[in-house]
């Protein structure tokens, strides 16, 4: 046990000296700072007038034979939250005006037209011509004021009042409860955000601290200084001090950013109530600990021994992905299992041992899934990292004292049958 | 006295390809053992047995007169043949991780850390890493490394490769004063005219089998003395088909004798003085270089 905390202490202080660990440490949260920040910033300062946003708000033509039903458009346009749009109408819609329309949009004069003649309002098929084609936001926007418009005016044909059609017409507004949440209201977004930074960081600490102990043991192994540490350890000592020590720079790192979120939410309110308002329990980091810790120790002990096999890492690459595989396939995975968390690929994929730590995680922060299926999940992780130290530690052993050839398959079962 | 190593037909093989075939030898204490041959003749997997990474298939190796086991490998110091350091820690790092490892106490390791440098100067390295050092410089701080917990055996492969003569003095001085205090040292080298300065005994291997072994005299007592120089005034004739002489080379007043097995070169000069005017005799020592070439290229007879 002694020698294993050595080597385990000389990974840890020499990896938190690197440079590149110091600046990941504080570049991380600061980019992220600057990401949560920087349109709440950006809002605040142009609603002082501090700064003035340049960009251009949308101009769009509604080009129609029927001037009332387009101004109704253009209103309802105006009308909805946070619309940056300046409409304008065109009436009658006749071929020269769309000509001309056409040519406004290729100088630039207007961001897109709907043209709205009497063919498109009888089959409700309306044509957007745009140089935004990839702003879903505005086409949506668009969308819904095109509708109303054409339902208000029926209405006020119907012999409806004003007010009755503005009651009728008026949008639902759609407020989310998540079931056992201690907020009462559950921002969507908000949540979203927590899991996909939870998530992310879940996935880039497996990958990256999995990498450095590979990196870790070939350093070890080309530098010939394996065959004086085993002089003095066994082989499974070396892999489990190599393992705790990289997974203990990794637990640190963590540690750092929620102290630096803690501090910071300390100092700033806005940062504290964008905190808060994550929505993040301590059941839920207590969950984010046990499956980080055990998605490292799957990981690492599979990079170890991929480490032990090869001489470079140029000459792991390869085999490098088809270990990164089931977490790039878990990262795949990461969006589906947000929107239906107890879909039957949504389980499947959560209990995968591979990528359990990632999908069974995400699924207990957006949802609370069966408990039989996290304690499955768990112990089939546990299972799976057993297996992985057995056959990881005996590919270790004989893979470190290997030069030269890079080994077939067939050698490689033949590392696991040795005694 | 109990030897320090102990291998008894050691068997090690890699899918089929011996590597070590049937290896035994002793090693006693305050003894310099030399262990010898071709590249690929075994001798890393020797070693590795010797320090307990790998196990043999069959046969039996003890240390300190016990089986292997933790407890006996923390009184082995061992240096690899490259370089086994972390290249971007500095030396005293180094030093101190391997120390404790070995068991010392971090202070405790310091101190020899201390005392070893200065007495081969490289103190001044102390706070350098690992990668800025020469090779001579860091084959020095491995060979601290291996004796810093004070092992009551030492195993080297290839010591002095890449040193200078001067180094090579300083640490064949060490390895000196470490047999007067009765630690038992075993090094691995294909460097023969080491071997004969400094080493009590030898072992020869080739293919995994021992070709030659014993104690240098020894060998060179058994090996040797026939191979006779004679100069001498006369008739050259009445050496030859003497039958103690295996081959003679007559240039007309000195002559090149090479004898048979088992033949006394007393009884040659006994011959020579009877016919001729012997001005001299001279006995040669075969070199240990050309022993092992006769021994490994099986010319041999």
């Amino acid at each position: 046990m002694r020698r294993v905390w050595i080597i385990a202490q000389r990974e840890y202080l020499e990896r938190v000296r690197t440079r590149s660990f110091i600046v990941s440490t504080f570049a991380t949260p600061l980019l992220m700072g600057i990401f949560l920040l920087l349109p709440a910033l950006i809002a605040a300062s142009t609603a002082r007038g501090i700064v003035r946003d340049d960009a251009r708000a949308a101009r769009i033509v509604i080009a129609s034979d029927n001037r009332a039903l387009a101004e109704l458009a253009c209103g309802d346009l105006m009308r909805q939250r946070g619309a940056r749009y300046e409409p304008s109408v065109v009436s009658p819609a006749s071929p020269s005006e769309r000509e001309k329309l056409d040519k406004r949009l290729d100088a630039g004069e207007i961001e897109g037209y709907v043209w709205l003649d009497g063919p498109a309002r009888a089959s409700r098929h309306v044509v957007f011509a745009t140089a935004r084609a990839g702003d879903f936001v505005l086409q949506r926007r668009l969308g819904d004021a095109l509708s109303y418009a054409l339902a208000a005016q029926r209405m006020v044909k119907q012999g409806s009042s004003a007010g009755d059609v503005a009651a009728t017409l008026q949008p639902v507004d759609l407020t989310v409860v998540r079931a056992g949440s201690s907020l009462s209201e559950y921002n969507e977004m908000r949540g979203a955000m927590v899991v996909l930074i939870l998530v992310f960081v879940m996935f880039f600490s497996l990958l990256s601290y999995g990498v450095m102990v590979m990196r870790s043991v070939m350093e070890e192994k080309s530098s010939r200084v394996t065959e004086v540490l085993l002089c003095a350890a066994s082989a499974q000592e070396l892999m489990t001090g190599k393992i705790l020590g990289t997974g203990s720079v990794g637990l640190t790192q963590v540690a750092a950013w929620l102290a630096m979120a803690a501090f910071g939410a300390s100092r700033s309110l806005y940062l504290r109530t964008a905190i808060e308002a994550l929505d993040v329990g301590p059941s839920l980091i207590v969950y984010f600990a046990v499956f980080y810790v055990l998605g490292y120790l799957l990981y690492s002990t599979i990079f170890a021994g991929v480490g032990a096999i090869f001489n470079s890492i140029d000459e792991a690459q390869q085999w490098n992905f088809v270990v990164i595989l089931p977490l790039i396939a878990a990262s795949a995975m990461i969006l589906p299992v947000a929107t239906s968390s107890d879909s039957l690929s949504s389980v499947a994929a959560s209990l995968f041992p591979f990528c359990s730590p990632i999908l069974m995680f995400e699924r207990i922060a957006v949802h609370d899934p069966p408990r039989w299926q996290v304690a499955l999940s768990m112990l089939l992780l546990v299972a799976t990292i057993g297996a992985a130290m057995s056959i990881g530690g005996r590919i270790y052993r004989t893979g470190i004292l290997m030069y030269g050839k890079r080994p077939t398959i067939r050698e490689l079962s033949r590392w696991l049958r040795y005694p | 006295m109990t030897p320090t190593v102990e291998l008894r037909g050691v068997r090690k093989s890699y899918g089929g390809y011996a590597a070590v075939d049937g290896l035994s030898f002793e090693i006693p204490p305050a003894h310099i053992f030399g262990l010898l041959g071709p590249n690929g003749a075994g001798k890393t997997s020797t070693i590795r047995m010797m320090i307990g990474i790998i196990a043999p298939d069959s046969g039996c190796v003890r240390i300190f007169g016990g089986p292997i086991r933790r407890r006996a490998l923390s009184r082995v110091g061992y240096l690899p043949e490259e370089r086994g350091l972390y290249r971007r820690m500095t030396v005293g790092d180094n030093l101190v991780f391997l120390g404790r490892l070995a068991g010392l106490s971090a202070a405790a390791a310091r101190e020899r850390i201390d005392a070893w440098t200065r007495r081969l100067e490289t103190a001044d390295w102390i706070d350098r890493r690992v990668e800025e050092l020469s090779k001579g410089m860091q084959q020095k701080i491995q060979f601290v490394a291996a004796l810093l917990h004070d092992p009551g055996l030492i195993v080297m492969d290839e010591p002095f490769a890449g040193l200078d003569p001067v180094n090579t003095m300083q640490l064949k001085d060490v390895l000196v004063g470490l047999r007067a205090a009765g630690k038992s040292i075993l090094f691995s080298t294909h460097r023969i005219d080491q071997v004969e300065k400094l080493c009590d005994s030898i072992c020869l291997i080739d293919r995994g089998k021992s070709v030659l072994q014993g104690s240098l005299s020894g060998i060179k007592s058994g090996n040797g003395r026939r191979f006779v120089q004679i100069d001498y005034e006369g008739d050259g004739g009445c050496l030859a088909g003497h039958p103690l002489i295996d081959s003679l080379n007559d240039y007309g007043n000195h002559a090149e004798v090479r004898l048979k097995p088992g033949a006394d070169p007393q009884e040659l000069l006994r011959t020579a003085m009877r016919g001729l005017r012997v001005t001299r005799f001279q006995v040669m020592e075969p070199s240990l270089e050309q022993i092992f070439i006769d021994r490994i290229a099986g010319r041999d007879d």
